[in-house]
């Protein structure tokens, strides 16, 4: 019998039982034939995500994830499948450790993996895959070297390539072996290619597709370093390397110049004067980036600075919001206020639009010459012109922007207290502002303090705010990477794409892990002190 | 021991998960060998899939056209993976520097003839190197600024003069806050200003002895610059030019015929054909006796990546690239897709629209944006120093700005 019959069967000898919740009632509907299609439909879906990564890892060659994957996907397979009771409080704790892996740990894990690497601009392959890069680019056509219309063939089964010097008209055949002069009286050549040989079998059209592979495997030696390579399907040419690669020493020399490039520990190699070669790896350097953030004077200097615009820009930003929020939350909360719904309705309205719209509007209406604000204001306000009218606009503009959220929530929390307790307050002759302080507000922190704090770290890193609105600008002429308005996450994405040669992984990952230390820490700290907030009740 | 009933459950599982795992790997499975896969943005998708698959039909190939967001096309190919990865991509030659440090891109030998076929800029822009400078991709279209005039309110000016003159005097007359629609915003726009920037003797990097661009030598306050910089505070006193002027207010104040000279490009020419406004597209007057105000030239084209090595269609990927694309047939039919000049110069002489030609007449001289990646620490901040120096009042003198921006930039270079 299941439960809902019983609650008939209760019900119809006149007892009255309230109505079982809805998990209650969603319970049992699981667990018979439909619990189980559901969750065999999810492990199913596990399984599949778990063996398509894990095979996917496997393949690329990282044995340690792919094994870990896979051996997870069976565990979990065995967890929800065999059925002994000592399991099912793992059955309640899995999922969410999964997620707690997949979204917060591997992430922040793998940031930190960035920052103690080299990761940037010139340092994006493995140290394998940059060797084969350096030689490669470093091919140059020698002065005077051949160019030649080529014409791919087979003699015996075995690709060659036929070949006219462009410059003297002369016929050649490439193979493995070298370059052999072809008789005139031997070939046909139209429109500067051969098109027919005697005792080769010419490939034309589609026969083309299928030898990319074989062709370029194909190096013709041409005398000394020289060699003759095909340049895609119809010409070829004579190829010279620049540099030279000696394994057993790993180092790179220029043939020319005689200089000697070996690996500098930093993922380059570089002569010993500091010439780099431009293709380098992405490697270890331990805490060197830490290191330049606390002494370079570039990064470090605008730190300071954007540090404290930061945190007084998200903790005024809160602040303002959030009184204005409650304000308007508890001049909307009187009961015999007409219009009620349609006015909350009205006030809410900003936040159903997208940020980035609003501020590229306002970025507009606050333009000093042609904004509309300046239109109507008697006075011209360098609303986004001046370092600390640039300031006072991010903080208006947010102000607009998060007054919707604070009302809310506040609305939300004002509806939880209970009337009879400032119902007895006034009863016992409290005025309304000793309410409003003694009972609302604290009442009130207790179930929005937290989200003030989630609030704070939002604008902290609240980069969309600031990019959309004024970019970080304006700049003195003496800060070199921060604007007067960029917060440190914006000033992070300066450093790392618009300094040096950009793309700073590396540097970027670095200065994100001292933000969140900086954000924890100040979490940390408030939700301590609200707990305070707690014992009030 | 198990029961029989939790082995049939377990069974089931398993066959539901991998059909489920089949059907997902088959999603991803990776293209055969004889698959060109190509990315693309959204304006060049059409023209791009037409050509390239004409160039496959006679090799024996297909392609594969990837749409993708043009600045993605640059980021993504750093972090692709290689079964999804593109043999072939469409980019500008701006960011080769990147792309050859980060060996995502190989070298190309086209030959000579076809070579002879382009200005020497437009391969030079393609061209990276620190030592020895190689070609990188095929150059398939031109795009720069150039100066518009509304013929209805002035004369195409000769001599900048007659440029200043006209600009101040419809000012006057439209009680327009500027005099010229150039964008900045608070961001600034290193960009439009150019030819501003060059027309006052500036330059970004100079060259070494070897004819590459040096990094450790920055222009951006070069002597005769700084000596011309004064007209800067003059053009800010006159209100000609203003940096609260961004990309939407500067193309309404011309629209609206409260200004008669917009710089602007090639991408704005379906409007001013839409606005019904008379224009004229010229090169702009030289500002300084000697010194040409020459545009920024921006050059698109295709390159190879390494993962056609990857992917075995390495010389497919170069025939496309470097022989077919850089005929003047295949260059014609792509420049003219999404409103550009073609870089070929045999394509280029087909080009029948006046206003195009005429932008294209405006390149003359141009300087390719510079592809080294050390770039990258020179936008914001000279985009920067023409705000600062042009705000209305309390700008600060150009002199001092400029000087402060190449400190900061040689800063940032390191």
């Amino acid at each position: 019998m299941t439960s809902g019959q019983a609650t008939a069967a209760r019900t119809a000898a006149g007892v009255t039982v309230p109505k079982p919740s809805l998990l209650a009632r969603a319970l049992p509907a699981f667990s018979g034939t439909v619990g189980l299609v559901v969750k065999l439909v999810l492990l199913a879906i596990s399984n599949a995500i778990g063996l398509w990564g894990g095979v996917g890892f496997l393949t690329n060659g990282n044995t340690i994830a792919g094994v870990c994957v896979l051996a997870a996907t069976v565990a979990i397979d065995v967890l929800y499948l065999v059925p002994r009771q000592g399991l099912v409080p793992a059955k309640f704790l899995i999922p969410g450790t999964v997620f707690l892996i997949g979204f917060q740990v591997i992430p922040i894990v793998y940031n930190a993996s960035v920052a103690f690497s080299n990761w940037s601009t010139g340092h994006n392959l493995t140290k394998q895959e940059a060797i084969q890069t350096i030689q490669e680019t470093s091919l140059a056509q020698p002065a005077n070297g051949a160019f030649y219309t080529m014409t791919p063939a087979r003699e015996d089964g075995t690709l060659v390539l036929l070949l006219v010097d462009q410059a003297s008209g002369k016929t050649f055949v490439g193979t493995e072996d070298g370059l052999e002069p072809l008789p005139a009286a031997d070939v046909t050549v139209e429109n500067g290619a051969i098109t027919e040989a005697q005792g080769f079998d010419v490939l034309t059209g589609s026969e083309l597709a299928g030898i990319d592979q074989e062709l370029a495997g194909l190096v013709v030696p041409a005398g000394g370093d020289s060699f003759v390579r095909a340049e895609g399907l119809s010409t070829a040419l004579e190829l010279k390397p620049t540099l030279r690669y000696d394994p057993k020493a790993d180092t790179f020399t220029n043939i020319e110049t005689g200089a000697v490039f070996s690996d500098n520990g930093k993922g380059s190699y570089a002569t010993a004067g500091g010439e780099e070669i431009d293709q380098g790896w992405r490697t270890n350097i331990g805490l060197a980036n830490f290191k330049e953030v606390f002494t370079n004077p570039l990064i470090r200097d605008p730190f300071l600075s954007t540090f404290t615009w930061t945190f007084t820009y998200a903790l005024l930003s809160v602040l303002l919001t959030f009184f204005a929020g409650l304000f308007i939350a508890i001049a909307l909360n009187h009961p015999g206020l007409r219009f009620q719904r349609v006015q909350r309705s009205i006030l809410i309205l900003p936040y159903a639009i997208p940020a980035f719209l609003s501020l590229l509007v306002w970025r507009g209406l606050l333009n000093d010459d042609f904004g509309v604000v300046n239109n109507i204001l008697p006075v011209d306000v360098p609303w986004l012109f001046d370092p600390w009218w640039a300031r006072v606009s991010c903080l208006l503009v947010n102000f607009w922007l998060g007054i919707p959220y604070m009302f809310l929530i506040c609305t939300g929390a004002l509806q939880s207290i209970p009337g009879e307790m400032t119902e007895a307050a006034r009863v016992d002759g409290a005025s309304g502002l000793q309410v409003f302080r003694k009972i609302t507000l604290p009442l009130l922190l207790v179930a929005v303090a937290p989200l003030l704090i989630a609030s704070f770290a939002f604008n902290f890193n609240n980069f969309n705010a600031i990019y959309f609105l004024t970019e970080g600008g304006p700049y003195s002429e003496e800060q070199s990477v921060a604007g007067s308005t960029d917060l440190l996450v914006s000033y992070t994405y300066k450093v790392a794409f618009q300094t040096g040669r950009g793309g700073d992984y590396g540097l970027a990952a670095t200065l994100s892990i001292l933000i969140f230390l900086i954000v924890a820490a100040i979490s940390a700290i408030s939700f301590t002190r609200t707990k305070a907030l707690e014992n009030i009740v | 021991m198990l029961s029989t009933k939790t082995a049939a459950r377990m069974l089931v599982a398993l066959v539901v998960a991998s059909l489920a795992a089949i059907a997902l790997t088959a999603t991803a499975s990776g293209a055969d060998a004889t698959t060109i896969r190509i990315w693309t943005d959204k304006d060049r998708l059409a023209a791009v899939t037409k050509v390239a698959n004409a160039w496959a039909a006679s090799k024996g190939a297909t392609v594969e056209v990837v749409q993708k967001d043009f600045g993605q096309i640059r980021d993504n190919l750093k972090t692709v993976q290689a079964e999804t990865a593109p043999d072939v991509i469409v980019g500008a030659h701006d960011w080769i520097g990147e792309l050859s440090a980060n060996g995502s891109i190989v070298p190309l030998f086209p030959s000579t003839a076809t070579k002879k076929q382009f200005p020497a800029y437009a391969l030079d822009a393609f061209s990276y190197g620190t030592a020895v400078k190689k070609l990188y991709g095929a150059p398939v279209a031109l795009e720069n600024i150039a100066l518009v005039t509304n013929t209805k309110l002035a004369k195409v000016p000769t001599t900048w003069a007659q440029l200043q003159a006209s600009a101040l005097a419809t000012k006057k007359k439209t009680k327009a806050a500027v005099g010229i629609s150039v964008q900045q915003g608070s961001g600034g726009d290193a960009y439009h200003m150019y030819p501003l920037f060059a027309g006052l003797g500036g330059y970004i990097f100079g060259k070494n002895a070897a004819g590459n661009l040096d990094p450790s030598n920055i222009g951006v306050a070069n002597p005769k610059f700084l000596k011309n910089a004064a007209l800067i505070d003059q053009w800010n006193k006159l209100g000609l030019i203003r940096s609260s002027v961004d990309s939407s207010i500067s193309q309404d104040l011309f629209l609206k015929g409260k200004t008669a000279f917009w710089f602007t490009g090639p991408w704005n020419l379906d409007t001013l054909k839409k606005s019904g406004l008379s224009f004229q597209i010229s090169p702009f007057p030289s500002i300084v006796k000697g010194t040409k105000a020459v545009p920024f030239l921006g050059v698109q084209g295709f390159m190879v990546t390494k993962f056609a090595t990857t992917h075995n269609v390495e010389s497919l990927a170069k025939d496309l690239v470097s022989n077919y694309m850089m005929q003047a047939g295949p260059q014609l039919e792509l420049a003219l897709s999404n409103g550009r000049f073609p870089a070929n110069l045999n394509a280029a002489k087909q080009v029948k629209d006046p206003q195009l030609r005429a932008f294209g007449q405006a390149s003359a001289g141009g300087v390719p944006m510079p592809n080294i990646p050390q770039m990258n620490s020179v936008w914001g901040d000279l985009g920067a120093a023409w705000v600062r120096s042009t705000k209305g009042s309390g700008s600060v003198p150009a002199k001092r700005s400029f000087l402060g921006a190449s400190r900061s930039i040689a800063q940032k270079i390191g």
